[in-house]
């Protein structure tokens, strides 16, 4: 009766399963950060697809070394990653919308119209550099294509 | 060098060609939040390496790294954040 | 929320503890038998507060429901991205929409918040001032419409919430 399973064996497959898994998926999200037209595109696409590659990568780590201590510091890595990466998501975008970063031009603005109005008044009330700082500091940067002119 | 070792080579050489497509990004990236954002991919890029390395030599004190630049991953991204609004306003 | 956190350090002492007693000499020392342990003591602990504190009884299931809930949204919306990347041609239709909260107290729309931003497809981009409105930059629309995207927010993420905080 020959049945007992190599736990090492099955512990190392699993493990390999994971790893190349979120491999893959850090290595799509990073396609994606070429091929997306615009910021708040590969913004809302990528950040989310590492972190989802990371997590594996991580529960593959945990399953092959199969101890306490590394699945507990593995927990607080990936509580850290997945608490941390939608403040920095928000933090960044709305930094990017409150500096002008042009949208896509196939993307549909009609209920942020209004948000975007009364800051652009506000600002304009408080200094009047806003029109001209924007576009100037976008033609440093590399003189981007797609600045479609405006928000 | 047995089948499981390759398998996290090769995971690794994955990780390095994320690495360089971001880095791509990171020279065109046409807005100073552009390169930001693929800053923020460069440091999960990294901490995938170290962990796959981790398993791959079998020593677990390089976990400790990985922590670490979790947090300062973080505070990198958050801080540049802060500096582009204070720039431009 | 202060005896979930109470429970969980109780339970995560009881399981390391427990292994360096001699009685515990023959059980292998591995993850699984450690998680198991802080399962056990964790789920013992649960049936007791049926005695004295019934809404943590009730709420328990709930957030492990709504972790499952929100790991299969994750994994799909990231499979539906990954499809999109990896095709030549885009399906997305980029829109910025200004969805009605019901959720009042800043603990709640920061969570609201937090988790649309790690959904994919979602980006929470700003709270109006006077916190009735969320700014989300989404890619993919249910449907072709608006409306059944904000039903799907309200009633997938927004009722759990309510339920939760309540």
């Amino acid at each position: 009766m020959e049945t007992s399973i190599d736990w090492e064996l099955v512990r190392e497959i699993a493990s390999c399963v994971f790893i190349l898994s979120g491999a893959g998926f850090m290595l799509i999200a990073s396609i994606g950060l070429l091929r997306f037209p615009d910021f708040y595109i590969r913004m809302s696409a990528i950040t989310k697809g590492s972190t989802l590659g990371l997590g594996l990568i991580l529960m593959g780590m945990a399953i092959y070394f199969n101890q306490p201590g590394i699945l507990l510091k593995v927990l607080v890595i990936i509580a850290f990653t997945y608490i941390t990466a939608p403040v920095a998501a928000h933090v960044i975008g709305r930094t990017a919308v409150q500096n002008g970063i042009a949208f896509w031009e196939k993307t549909n603005l009609k209920e942020f119209r209004e948000y975007l109005t009364k800051h652009r008044l506000e600002r304009q009330i408080n200094q009047d550099r806003y029109t001209e700082e924007a576009p100037v500091t976008m033609e440093k940067d590399g003189g981007a294509g797609d600045v479609a002119g405006k928000v | 060098m047995s089948i499981f070792q390759i398998t996290l080579i090769v995971g690794i050489v994955m990780q390095s060609v994320c690495l360089l497509l971001t880095a791509i990004r990171f020279a065109i990236g046409p807005t100073l939040p552009d390169r930001v954002t693929a800053f923020d991919l460069f440091v999960a890029n990294v901490i995938g390496i170290i962990v796959i390395f981790t398993e791959l030599t079998n020593n677990e004190d390089f976990i400790d790294v990985a922590i670490i630049l979790s947090l300062f991953g973080f505070l990198g991204s958050i801080s540049f954040a802060y500096y582009i609004m204070r720039i431009t306003k | 929320m202060r005896l979930l956190l109470i429970h969980t350090i109780l339970a995560a002492f009881v399981a390391y503890f427990a292994f360096q007693h001699p009685i515990t000499s023959g059980v292998p020392y591995t993850a699984i038998s450690a998680t198991l342990l802080f399962a056990a003591v964790m789920g013992t602990l649960w049936l007791s507060t049926y005695f004295y504190r019934r809404t943590y009884f009730r709420k328990l299931p709930k957030l492990l429901y709504f972790i499952l809930f929100f790991i299969k949204e994750l994994l799909v919306a990231n499979l539906k991205i990954a499809y999109d990347i990896i095709t030549p041609r885009f399906r997305i239709q980029p829109t910025v929409m200004a969805f009605p909260l019901t959720v009042k107290t800043d603990l709640e729309i920061s969570l609201l918040a937090n988790l649309l931003g790690l959904t994919p497809g979602t980006l929470s981009i700003d709270v109006s001032e006077d916190r009735t409105t969320l700014y989300v930059h989404t890619l993919y629309l249910k449907h072709g419409n608006l409306e059944s995207l904000k039903q799907h927010i309200k009633n997938g993420y927004e009722r759990r919430i309510l339920e939760l905080t309540a």
